[in-house]
């Protein structure tokens, strides 16, 4: 009760700080009934000074992953890319010539989620990512309820091994709950993986 | 891009891999991915199809009147039929948690549009297989090999009535740039070589006013035009000559040279040939061994049908016996036995070196002790050269393989009498019996003996027909394959499928007489002489095909002998699992067959 009320408290808040109100669908009710698992591949894992790349993202509906209306973006970088995180997500800047600026590139992000309810594995690195963007531009952060797959994972294991060290790493999740690896890990696949996992924790009869 | 990697997944699903580049970004856009929970019942009488769906990961059953149809897994489809029809038999069931691609309805239907995809999905089953099989070929064999003598360049034929001089001939020969001369007889064709001239007019002393017929030699070796190359490779390997004439519905059409075909190959089988044939001692055989299976390796990757293969292998391996029973045994000697291989080298099918299994047949009268001491030189010979010993001890330098004819008649009329399976073993190694050097009649008498004494002997018949039917097919009514635990969860192919065929088949031919010893040689004559149906003697040369490719796949990679036999069916490609799925039905149709035409339900 409290909880819902602060958070609604703080919604308004955040709704107050809105700088463009063609924005302002981000605050509706979500009436689609769908849900948005993404992932982003950065410069690095300083949210303060490094660089969103890309953007990757699909919708959930019921039990279907919506990989028909995928969304994936490149971002155009202020600085070089560090070569050694380019071992890491694989994108040189050779794959950024159709980048699109930082600004639009979000706007699009944003108007691909809408209000729909943000899925995603560790979200709250990507999310504060964005924010970095939608904070200056828009004087908002993102307003979407948050779902973390690693926290339901967690929940369902605790209940089968209490007292268990239970290995939140992404290969992890991925091999119990039988997900197949889709091969490289770039923004979209990760996202459709999650999704997978999402699924499985979700919908799985027992 | 991760769409490039799902389209790779979807690519390597037959049919959608024929689609083109721009139909199947279309179709990316058009696909979800879902996930159903085990026990989801997906289509069903009442259930209508919503969807076509491809397993990434999961399985499903499909039920008719609750028992198990067909079963789906990773890679797999389904189902058209329910989409094209709008209704279906059965019932899908998940089983398996499912992770799958769905293309609606209305985006199926409209890919359906499409000639080739179309043509996949409405065709029955038989032919549906044989174009998996067609794309599964043709993405890996190089067109030379494919390529008919009618596509390769043919020499002019020079031409002439026999005649004419030998003067005139020449000149003829000159103008037309032509490597030999062939001589028009009122029948056939004779031929005159630069060895022919030399022989006949320099040495012979024959004036060049004389006519032709004189010096030519009657040997012409010819191939269809229609032929493969591959084929003429192989002729001109086995006979050690330079060139064959290609004859057209009867007429001469060229002269196929050896250096034009052999600069199609990239391994000069034919080279390693002469060697064999030029080598003076061991260590030089030695060297060529290592060769083969590299000429082996690369063919195999090239797409070259096996059968092809195992023929290359098994001429160049008969080149090899020749050698080292020259060396081993005098010359006076030779003429009074035959030295025989059995088994697959017998029926010209061993690929990498399997087993040796040879025999010595003496003529009566000669003292068999005369051979001992080079048969065990001949035998200690192939083992340094790499021919495993054979376990069952079924080699020359065993006394019981290295008998009289006579003493081999004995032998014969035990095993038929005794019928022990060890009897049927050694029965059935001497059917494939083949005569490679010494006085071929020998074996020939022997096989005349057993023909007419006893391939009209049913029961001995229905006890050798009874060994095909004694391992079971690795393929459980489900369509999966049945592994073995023991060994690391393989499949054995030889248990499994090769080996009931081919001794399937050697009874069959036994039955009727069949002389020849290669599988594929004994089901054509079956066919020929109406045991079989055409379709069905296609389905078992195309299925013997499959499961020896496959072997021969597995025999490369096997690090040691024991694991040859057995493959990893998670390592095969889809295609191939298809195709070797079918193979084992074709064997189980065998086995069907050979239960009901020697009446086995009624043997014990």
């Amino acid at each position: 009760m409290f909880i819902s009320l602060y958070a609604n408290w703080k919604k308004k808040r955040n709704l107050a700080n809105l700088k463009d109100p063609s924005f302002s669908f981000l605050f509706e009710e979500d009436s689609s009934g769908e849900y948005v698992v993404f992932d982003t591949e950065t410069t690095g894992l300083d949210t303060k000074n490094d660089e969103i790349l890309s953007i990757g993202a699909v919708k959930i509906k019921e039990n279907r992953i919506l990989t028909s209306q995928t969304f994936e973006i490149y971002l155009k970088n202020s600085k070089n890319i560090d070569s050694k995180s380019i071992l890491i997500h694989g994108i040189r800047e050779c794959d950024l010539i159709d980048a699109k600026d930082p600004a639009e590139a979000v706007k699009n992000f944003l108007n691909f989620i809408g209000s729909r309810a943000l899925i995603g594995y560790y979200l709250e690195f990507d999310v504060a990512m964005i924010n970095r963007y939608i904070k200056p531009m828009l004087g908002i952060t993102l307003p979407n309820k948050m779902i973390e797959v690693s926290e339901i994972y967690f929940e369902k294991t605790i209940t089968l091994i209490p007292q268990g060290n239970i290995d939140l790493r992404f290969d992890t999740i991925l091999k119990n709950c039988k997900v197949p690896d889709m091969g490289a890990h770039n923004a979209v696949n990760d996202a459709i993986m999650t999704a997978m996992i999402y699924l499985k924790l979700t919908k799985e009869k027992n | 891009m991760s769409i490039f990697e799902q389209r790779k997944l979807i690519e390597s699903i037959h049919p959608f891999g024929l689609l083109s580049p721009t139909i199947l970004d279309d179709l990316m856009q058009k696909m979800d991915i879902a996930y159903y929970p085990r026990g989801t019942l997906l289509i069903s009488k009442t259930l209508s199809s919503i969807a076509f769906y491809i397993i990434i990961k999961g399985s499903v059953s499909e039920l008719i009147d609750d028992e198990v149809y067909n079963f789906y897994v990773s890679g797999d489809s389904f189902d058209a039929d329910a989409l094209i029809y709008g209704q279906t038999e059965g019932k899908f069931v998940v089983d398996e948690d499912l992770i799958c691609y769905e293309i609606k309805k209305d985006d199926f239907l409209t890919l359906l549009e499409n000639k080739d995809v179309q043509s996949y999905f409405l065709q029955d089953f038989i032919s549906r297989h044989q174009q998996l099989k067609e794309y599964h070929n043709q993405s890996d064999l190089s067109p030379f090999l494919i390529a008919k003598i009618s596509d390769i360049y043919l020499h002019n034929a020079c031409i002439v009535d026999e005649r004419t001089t030998i003067y005139d001939a020449l000149l003829r020969q000159k103008e037309l740039k032509a490597s030999i001369i062939l001589v028009k007889t009122p029948t056939t064709y004779a031929i005159v070589t630069d060895t022919n001239l030399k022989e006949g007019v320099l040495l012979g002393k024959i004036s060049v006013e004389e006519s032709i017929e004189k010096i030519a030699s009657k040997n012409v070796v010819s191939i269809d035009y229609n032929d493969f190359l591959f084929n003429a490779l192989l002729l001109m390997t086995q006979k050690s000559i330079k060139r064959v004439i290609v004859i057209d519905k009867g007429e001469v059409k060229g002269v196929l040279e050896q250096l034009d075909l052999l600069s199609y190959f990239a391994n000069h089988s034919h080279l390693v040939m002469v060697q064999i044939e030029k080598a003076e001692n061991l260590d030089e055989l030695k060297n060529l061994q290592k060769e083969l299976k590299n000429i082996i390796i690369s063919l195999d990757a090239k797409g070259v049908k096996v059968r092809y293969i195992t023929k290359l292998i098994a001429t160049l391996n008969e080149k090899i016996y020749k050698k080292l029973f020259d060396i081993c045994v005098d010359e006076e000697l030779q003429k009074d036995c035959a030295l025989l291989v059995m088994g697959s080298e017998g029926r010209e099918e061993q690929s990498i070196k399997t087993d040796q299994d040879n025999a010595l047949i003496i003529r009566d009268g000669v003292d068999i002790e005369l051979f001992k001491e080079p048969m065990i030189r001949l035998n200690a010979y192939l083992l340094d050269l790499g021919f495993p010993p054979c376990p069952g001890n079924v080699m020359v330098s065993n006394p019981f393989w290295r008998q009289s004819e006579s003493a081999y008649k004995e032998q014969i009329s035990i095993w038929v009498e005794s019928l022990s399976s060890d009897s049927l073993q050694s029965l059935s190694i001497f059917l494939d019996a083949k005569s490679l050097a010494g006085d071929k009649t020998l074996l020939d008498n022997l096989k005349n003996f057993l023909h007419s004494n006893f391939s009209s002997r049913t029961d001995v018949l229905a006890h050798m027909a009874k060994a095909a039917l004694s391992f079971e097919t690795p393929l459980s009514l489900f369509s999966r394959f049945i592994l073995e635990k023991q060994h690391e969860n393989k499949l054995d192919l030889k248990k499994g499928g090769i080996f009931a065929l081919v001794h399937g088949i050697r009874t069959l031919s036994f039955e009727y007489r069949i002389d020849v010893t290669n599988t594929i040689e004994r089901i054509k004559a079956l066919n020929n002489q109406g045991t079989f149906d055409k379709t069905f003697a296609t389905e078992l040369i195309e299925c013997f095909d499959t499961l020896s490719s496959i072997r021969l796949q597995a025999m490369l990679e096997a690090k040691n002998l024991d694991e040859m036999n057995y493959i990893n069916p998670k390592k095969l490609q889809k295609i191939e699992i298809d195709l070797l799925k079918d193979s084992f039905k074709v064997v189980n149709k065998l086995k069907k067959f050979m239960t009901f035409h020697f009446h086995l339900n009624m043997v014990s």
